[in-house]
């Protein structure tokens, strides 16, 4: 009976989640202090309607609470908060750890460690990742890296299904956090760097069994385009997503799908970025590549698709376009407007209007010289044809950002319904760009790029900023040292906060970037802060430390945990390994 | 910084010959499979498992250890281990010190047979003929000097 009371109370929890994301801008109205979905609510605005913690206040922070998850790898994501139980899940082997808010010292409940290929480790293109569990109908959901979604009892931590929903023969990992519509799961795969063919899957929540498929790219039929329901503003004809690619080509071009999925229970759409075109050699695959880096609205019930925008036709620079869809409600030159609004790899923010995928604004927010401006009449980016790459046109130099992004799509942006205003960490990077033929071979990579990175203009790497979507404009901006790798969170107390990758954690003001506190947290910062009242009333601030994700790659030597393994320093990032190392630790703060 | 280099796309043909004109490891005894042990191994009682020990026919080529090089890209391995095999998401194999023994015996198993953690047994694709040019590549890479610190000690100087 007692649990049967709980699971109520849990699900009640749940659905306010749900009805606050649903109406986008006006989160605020709920004031609850949970966080049962990764982005917080389905709009993916990652704020946190509690005011506790307040500009005049927040100098006060300090941490409360530290848990080791014994795991090394790159901790993104963000732990979810759902009654008085705080769920955490690893990178691979993707445990799950439930800790009791209500006792002292925060003990377990329970924890549960699926049974993960390590196989999984050598097909992941950029480390052992995991963007977190989302909460629906007493269940923990989330996926495995080697290719299975679980179900997990959020009271008990027994497994209720997993279902295997990718293929590591083909190339395909799982890394991305799921989404949860009503009765439906879905979710897609990693792989851009193997020659994918990208998809989105729904699965049933009760059981786990797969209902629907539909690719990124490919023929209609594949694509889930019904007849009558597909306009998108910018093209026309059927059987785009095959035509703008040479042969069968789409095949293997990619389009995975590694970020987040929102939604908007109105219209009900879901929306999501799709990845790279693959090979990285364009002249391998001649055409716009349509969908890959792009954004698509489809129906969560059967995963028709509604609309689609391609932010990087015929992508040329590995921009993929995982990034969060924020939806926010917006007054742009006086109207107001349902919008979707997208930081971009190619270092362009976009708003969109969100009914139509029609666009309205396209600004860069961080240094970008691959394209001089995007079109509003047509939608597509002027290019400057000398930062064109393939093999044709030899080492292409000082292309601007790298390939890492102008913002990675793991850096999830935050939106304030009371500043109105976007927060999101950004990187300042350029790189050459040496394309050559790629063959392709299953499950192995798929690439065909030699591409280093210097630092951008103005001699920082990263930087935190503040963005008006209406207009197009950087409110302010906070420099930092190294790229800035980290989620947004911001607060109904109007305190934004976000970690840099040589592991300050920081809080700073919304309105103005004044930074407010920070405290050194032991690893670089990749993850996602959030915010969540405990049972004690209090308001707190979880966040993870563990460098990893690309840096995993590119700064080996962050890494001590392999002594037949040992790396210099990337020549552009040679202090980080000064600065920090791999770690896996949760942190909890508070006044 | 990506390093991923050049690929060229004579392999597969070249795989394929190579798997035709034998089967076995080069120097295998046919009734034993190639040694999994490798130096570092501890062995119960110092008394190593039976194994044949194959033998590189291409050891210290340069010829042959360049078309590896092609072949380290062409075959998608810089993919995981990086351009000139200096470690991506796979180890560095460049740096003179190997989870699995750095001998040219020790190195065919690896290539061959695969390693836990997502290393793939390539000996199907590529046959004898072609993990030995892969090995003779590696073992070509100059050895670094063994330098395990990493030091700030002088910019840290006024």
């Amino acid at each position: 009976m007692v649990r049967a009371s709980l699971t109520a109370i849990l699900k009640g929890v749940a659905m306010l989640g749900a009805a606050s994301g649903a109406v986008g801008a006006s989160a605020a109205a709920n004031t609850d202090g949970a966080w049962t979905m990764p982005s917080r609510d389905y709009a993916a605005t990652r704020y946190s309607p509690l005011g506790s913690i307040t500009a005049q206040n927040a100098r006060g922070l300090h941490p409360v609470w530290t848990f080791s998850t014994g795991v090394l790898g790159g901790h993104e994501g963000q732990p979810l908060v759902v009654g008085d139980t705080m769920y955490v899940v690893t990178p691979w082997p993707n445990v799950l750890y439930a800790f009791d808010l209500t006792r002292e010292g925060y003990p377990l409940k329970w924890k549960y460690r699926p049974e993960v290929s390590a196989n999984a480790l050598g097909v992941a293109c950029c480390d052992s990742v995991n963007r977190g569990a989302f909460y629906a109908d007493g269940k923990l959901v989330y996926n495995l890296l080697d290719g299975h979604t679980v179900a997990v009892d959020a009271s008990t931590g027994r497994e209720l299904w997993k279902t295997q929903i990718a293929d590591l023969g083909s190339g395909e990992t799982v890394t991305m956090a799921p989404l949860v519509v009503r009765d439906r799961v879905i979710v897609g795969a990693s792989g851009g760097e193997f020659g994918i063919y990208g998809w989105l899957k729904g699965l049933d929540l009760a059981t786990g069994r797969l209902v629907w498929t539909v690719h990124n790219l490919g023929p209609d039929a594949d694509m889930g385009v019904r007849a009558g329901t597909f306009r998108p503003v910018y093209d026309t004809g059927s059987d785009l997503g095959a035509r703008t690619w040479p042969q069968d080509s789409w095949r293997r071009g990619g389009a995975p799908v590694w970020g987040s999925i929102s939604y908007d229970a109105e219209l009900d759409l879901i929306y999501y970025g799709t990845g790279n075109a693959g090979p990285y050699n364009p002249e391998e695959r001649p055409g716009d590549n349509k969908w890959t880096s792009s954004v698509l609205a489809r129906r969560p019930v059967d995963g028709a698709l509604v609309w689609a925008y391609q932010f990087t036709p015929h992508d040329s620079w590995d921009f993929d376009a995982t990034g969060a869809m924020i939806l926010a409600d917006l007054i742009i030159d006086g109207h107001a407007v349902k919008a979707l609004v997208h930081f971009d790899k190619n270092g362009f923010a976009y708003t969109l209007d969100r009914s139509t995928g029609r666009l309205l604004v396209a600004k860069p927010f961080a240094p970008e010289n691959w394209a001089k401006s995007v079109d509003l009449a047509t939608g597509r980016p002027v290019v400057d044809p000398t930062k064109q790459t393939g093999v044709s046109h030899g080492n292409v130099r000082g292309i601007c950002p790298s390939l890492e992004g102008a913002v990675s799509p793991a850096s999830p942006a935050a939106y304030s319904p009371r500043t109105h205003l976007f927060y999101t960490s950004t990187n300042n990077l350029c790189m050459d760009y040496l394309a050559s033929h790629a063959s392709y071979l299953k499950g192995t990579p798929y690439i065909g790029v030699t591409s280093p990175y210097t630092g951008g203009p103005g001699g920082y790497l990263g930087s935190f900023i503040a963005w008006d979507a209406a207009r197009g404009v950087k409110v302010w901006e906070n420099r930092e040292p190294f790229p800035n790798w980290s989620g947004a969170l911001v607060t109904g107390g109007d305190v934004v906060f976000y970690g840099t990758l040589d592991g300050w954690f920081v809080a700073a003001d919304a309105r103005n970037g004044r930074v407010l506190s920070r405290f050194k947290v032991g690893s670089g910062v990749v993850g996602n802060p959030m915010s969540y009242r405990a049972p004690d009333g209090r308001q707190y601030v979880a966040v993870y430390a563990g460098i990893g994700g690309d840096w995993a790659l590119l700064s080996g030597d962050t890494r001590s945990d392999d002594p037949t393994d040992v790396r210099a320093p990337a020549d552009f990032l040679k202090d980080i390994a000064r600065h920090t190392s791999q770690g896996g630790i949760i942190w909890i703060f508070g006044l | 910084m990506r390093h991923w280099t050049l690929a060229l796309l004579f392999v597969p043909a070249f795989a394929l010959l190579s798997c035709a004109k034998e089967n076995a490891p080069a120097g295998a005894v046919s009734t034993a499979p190639p040694a999994a042990r490798y130096e570092a191994h501890l062995a119960a009682g110092s008394a190593l498992p039976p194994g044949a020990t194959p033998t590189n026919p291409h050891a210290g080529d340069a010829a042959v250890a360049k078309q590896g090089a092609l072949l380290f890209a062409t075959m998608n391995c810089d993919g995981c281990h990086g351009g000139d095999a200096a470690g991506w998401v796979g180890p560095d194999l460049a740096d003179g010190r190997w989870r699995y023994g750095g001998s040219d015996a020790e190195v065919f198993s690896s290539i061959y047979y695969g390693r836990p953690k997502g290393m793939p047994a390539f000996g199907g694709v590529l046959g004898t003929e072609g993990v030995w040019t892969l090995v003779t590549y590696l073992r070509s890479l100059p050895a670094p000097p063994d330098l395990p610190t990493e030091s700030w000690v002088e910019q840290s100087r006024p």
